[in-house]
């Protein structure tokens, strides 16, 4: 279900009262969890089966972990509690029934049920050496394979079967892994839930959140409708203590919410959707196109996956604000940049701050030495480039930011790109390599990134063909943004600003919009 | 990223108040959402009407809304309710808009001349009976209380295809204006959006005149795409990229083209069906109990006597020689049993003869000579004149 439908009209038509009635009494979280299960399920409902799975796995694991001493307490044989037994001895039955079924039940089970078999037998360590590692490491496993298999898999056995098919090694494709020959899908939002579920078990081996011990709260938390899909990526540490009780009904949640779900509506349908018609016609096919057309249309893209995003977080803050949640806020400005790593705390911030703690301070951060800092820097970037999809666009895209990142490091803390450098000379000069490595974001192969480069290159004298309407509105946003962080910005602030703003963004989107069209970021 | 562990709140401006709440100060009040809403809905409800007193709309004895525009509800919305009581509107598929001729071709025109009575030409291309039912339905109000003429053309049940009874999944025209029930016809596979957004056009007025100003004046496409709307030229330039959005706004609906090469007797099409060797065709008839077009006609009946109006039926002029004799009892038997069920429901019918073979274009078309027999045809026949006098 897409927030810019009228499907999602209807369901918040009906969720949205239903929480109000349920506010005070035990239902609103099932009725919450069951509004996400729909909203998930309306995809494709096989999908449930592995949000499900995730959520009650990371349950069991944390509860589990629970069970073991702190790894600065005593030894763990002399804590071993009743619960770690039984589980040890459930971990060994059902290893062995899945061991069996392996063996005696249906081929295209087997590779499921053997996969199954392992992750047990860790659990069978974990509950035996009563290791909160143990557990921590099964939860990692579990969602990074789940990921690993259905985002990327197909894409490494592409390109070992590429590298060593001149030596007879040919690799089956993962869909022959799949059980009773099950269509394989990449599951939308699995890169969401899945880092925000692995996130609450991380939090807990750190002691920085506390076990949920109602499965269902849990469960809502993985699955929260308005941020499931897209994030963003909310800690559990943040998220988990606003369910604990409903928020109180405030009319300015309200009308926060549907605000801000109004600015999203109108980034998502007015802008960058219009937006993708011209960049998509370019893009699909950058050869037949001229440098001007390339250059437009790589700018274009710049906004188009900007308003997209930024629209689809906007609208998923604002339906949380209506029932009085609060998600963080992911977007910031990025085009008013003045740096590139300036522009990785304003660009995607849940995304970016969940790599900056769970990869890059683990891995040491910036605090052994300029090397291991740059190093840092460089697998973080990496790491994040690869998490936005299976294919070497995104490692160089994500490269290339590690490089913007780390030979601007030291420029950006100099005294004289602070104070000497024309704040619009940093910000021209921060888009201009983000737009850059847009390219290798947006262009289908590297061979077309690369095309692109090349014919941008070629200088020629031809129109760029862009329609002077779709200018005007991205400079329009440009200059609001703009204004927004200048000295002025009470301007905006003015009530009758905001309501002529308002209009005509409604009406703007009732007489034109350019129509529907998924979120860019669901692929992810 | 990295500046994140040192830079975390860089450059965001915040008040000292609140928490961040985004980054535009699009927040609202509730009183600014009530003003921002009266607003809008003042807009969306004296626009429709303030626009059609600016349009000019001229439509003349002859008028039928133009091939290009057949989508447009909202001018045959406006076209039937600027009809007088005087003139009989005649309601039906291309056949009564007249596919291969010129508008001083059809059958509303030639019925006005035999008869002495005007008949409007109400018919839309490619509409078939169950989304005549929707377009009746939703924007035929002004033919409540009055004389109406339904053509009735029984090519909608000469095969499950055309019937829409199929489960394959099928494309078509005038989705918007059929049932949006999921499962009412299973060739239609529409997802639940866009099943909601042609319901959303078919009742809400204001859509419907959205779309009048996209189909009349930026070529059945809205204005972000009619900016990147590109030349059939090779290269293909997109000539609208630099024009000033608002400029294709004349406040004139066009006309039929004056000299429209595909319809007419000069036309390259107007033609007899047989003209080009083709032989008599085997139908699949879909009996009348199980066709789904045929229910909408039932049900597009009962609407119109519902409304009051006083309905004739005209049954044909289906192409009878383009049928294979093995299957003209199957025919005859469907039509027999179409007419018993008109006349049960005494509604004034009217079945005339099958032209001359040469008088067809195609099945159900006939051409400008055949359009004139048969008004002069149904002019002559007793049901007719009783009907037109009571």
């Amino acid at each position: 279900m897409l927030f810019h439908t009228l499907p999602f009209f209807v369901f918040m038509l009906i969720v949205l009262p239903g929480y109000y009635l349920l506010r005070k009494t035990a239902f609103w979280i099932p009725w919450l969890l069951a509004a996400s299960y729909v909203f998930y399920g309306w995809w494709n409902p096989y999908y449930l089966l592995l949000i499900v799975y995730s959520t009650a796995l990371d349950y069991l694991l944390v509860a589990l972990m629970d069970h073991c001493p702190p790894p600065s307490e005593a030894s763990a044989a002399s804590k071993r509690d009743r619960t770690l037994n039984i589980a040890l001895v459930t971990a060994l039955a059902i290893g062995a029934a899945l061991l069996g079924g392996a063996v005696l039940g249906p081929i295209t089970l087997r590779p499921t049920l053997i996969v199954f078999a392992c992750l047990d037998l860790m659990m069978a360590l974990g509950a035996f050496f009563a290791s909160r590692r143990i557990w921590l490491a099964i939860s990692l496993v579990n969602n990074l394979t789940l990921l690993l298999f259905f985002k990327y898999a197909r894409f490494v056995i592409e390109n070992v079967n590429a590298v060593l098919g001149s030596r007879g090694i040919h690799l089956p494709d993962p869909s022959t892994l799949m059980p009773y020959g099950a269509t394989y899908v990449l599951p939308v939002g699995i890169s969401f839930f899945t880092f925000q579920s692995m996130s609450y078990t991380i939090d807990f081996y750190l002691g920085k959140a506390t076990r949920e011990r109602n499965i269902l709260r849990f469960a809502t938390f993985v699955c929260f409708f308005p941020q499931l899909m897209a994030g963003p990526i909310e800690r559990a540490r943040q998220m988990l203590p606003q369910f604990q009780k409903a928020p109180p009904f405030n009319p300015r949640n309200l009308s926060d919410g549907i605000s801000l779900f109004l600015v999203g509506l109108f980034k998502k349908l007015a802008l960058a959707n219009y937006l993708s018609l011209y960049v998509d016609r370019i893009y699909d096919n950058p050869g037949k196109y001229d440098s001007p057309a390339l250059i437009a249309a790589t700018f274009a893209f710049a906004w188009q996956i900007f308003f997209d995003f930024s629209g689809y977080t906007d609208m998923a803050r604002g339906v949380a604000k209506m029932m009085g949640f609060e998600l963080m806020l992911n977007f910031n400005n990025p085009y008013l940049a003045t740096g590139l790593g300036e522009f990785w705390s304003r660009w995607h911030i849940s995304l970016s701050s969940w790599f900056r703690d769970y990869v890059y301070i683990p891995l040491g951060g910036n605090r052994k030495g300029n090397f291991a800092t740059y190093r840092n820097l460089f697998i973080t970037f990496l790491v994040s480039g690869i998490w936005h999809g299976a294919s070497w666009n995104f490692a160089i895209w994500g490269i290339l930011h590690a490089v913007g990142v780390m030979l601007t490091r030291e420029l950006e803390r100099s005294p004289f790109y602070r104070d000497r450098v024309p704040k619009l000379a940093k910000q021209a000069a921060v888009f201009a390599y983000v737009c850059f490595a847009w390219i290798f974001f947006r262009a289908a192969t590297v061979a077309d990134a690369f095309t692109v480069i090349r014919r941008i290159g070629m200088a020629a004298r031809t129109s760029p063909q862009i329609p002077g309407l779709m200018l005007a509105m991205v400079c329009a946003i440009w200059g609001y943004q703009w204004l927004y962080e200048s000295k002025v910005r009470n301007v905006l602030a003015n009530r009758y600003m905001r309501i002529a703003i308002a209009t005509a963004m409604i009406l703007y989107l009732c007489f034109c919009s350019s129509g529907g069209g998924a979120f860019i970021y669901f692929q992810f | 990223m990295e500046s994140n562990t040192s830079n975390n709140n860089s450059k965001k401006p915040t008040t000292a108040d609140a928490p961040v709440f985004g980054v535009n100060e699009m927040r609202l009040s509730w009183r600014q959402i009530a003003i921002t809403t009266i607003i809008v809905i003042g807009v969306m409800a004296v626009t429709p009407s303030a626009w059609k007193h600016a349009e000019r709309f001229e439509t003349g004895p002859n008028y039928r809304i133009p091939y290009a525009i057949s989508a447009d509800y909202w001018l045959y919305q406006r076209r039937a309710d600027s009809l007088s009581q005087l003139v009989i509107p005649v309601v039906g598929d291309s056949v009564v808009w007249g596919e291969y001729v010129r508008k001083e071709g059809t059958l509303s025109h030639f019925l006005s001349q035999e008869s002495g009575r005007q008949f409007a030409n109400c018919g839309v291309n490619g509409v078939f009976p169950l989304a005549l039912e929707g377009l009746v339905g939703q924007y035929g109000q002004a033919f409540s209380n009055r004389k109406v003429i339904l053509q009735c053309n029984i090519l909608w049940l000469s095969s499950p295809k055309a019937d829409l009874s199929i489960d394959s999944e099928e494309t078509f025209n005038h989705t918007e204006l059929v049932t949006q029930r999921f499962g009412a016809i299973p060739c239609y596979r529409a997802d639940a959006a866009t099943r909601m957004g042609a319901f959303m056009n078919t009742h809400i007025g204001f859509y419907g005149f959205v779309n009048h100003i996209n189909t009349v004046y930026y070529g059945q496409q809205s204005l972000p795409r009619w900016t990147l709307q590109e030349s059939d030229t090779d290269p293909p330039t997109r000539p609208n990229a630099w024009r000033n959005p608002l400029s294709p706004l004349t406040f004139q609906v066009p006309g039929e083209p004056i000299d429209d090469p595909a319809r007419g007797q000069n036309s390259r099409r107007h033609h007899a069906w047989n003209s080009r060797g083709q032989a008599p065709s085997h139908f699949e008839w879909v009996p009348l109990e199980k066709s789904l077009q045929w229910g909408a006609t039932k049900r597009l009946i009962a609407l119109l006597k519902s409304r009051g109006a006083d309905v004739l039926v005209i049954l044909g002029p289906f192409n009878e020689h383009m049928i294979a004799d093995d299957q003209m009892l199957e025919y005859r038997s469907i039509k027999g049993n179409a007419a018993s069920w008109f006349r049960s429901q005494n509604v004034a019918l009217v079945m005339p003869d099958a032209l001359p073979t040469e008088l067809y274009a195609d099945a159900s078309h006939p051409l400008t000579d055949g359009y004139q027999l048969l008004a002069r045809e149904i002019a002559a026949d007793a049901v007719f004149k009783d009907w037109l006098k009571r």
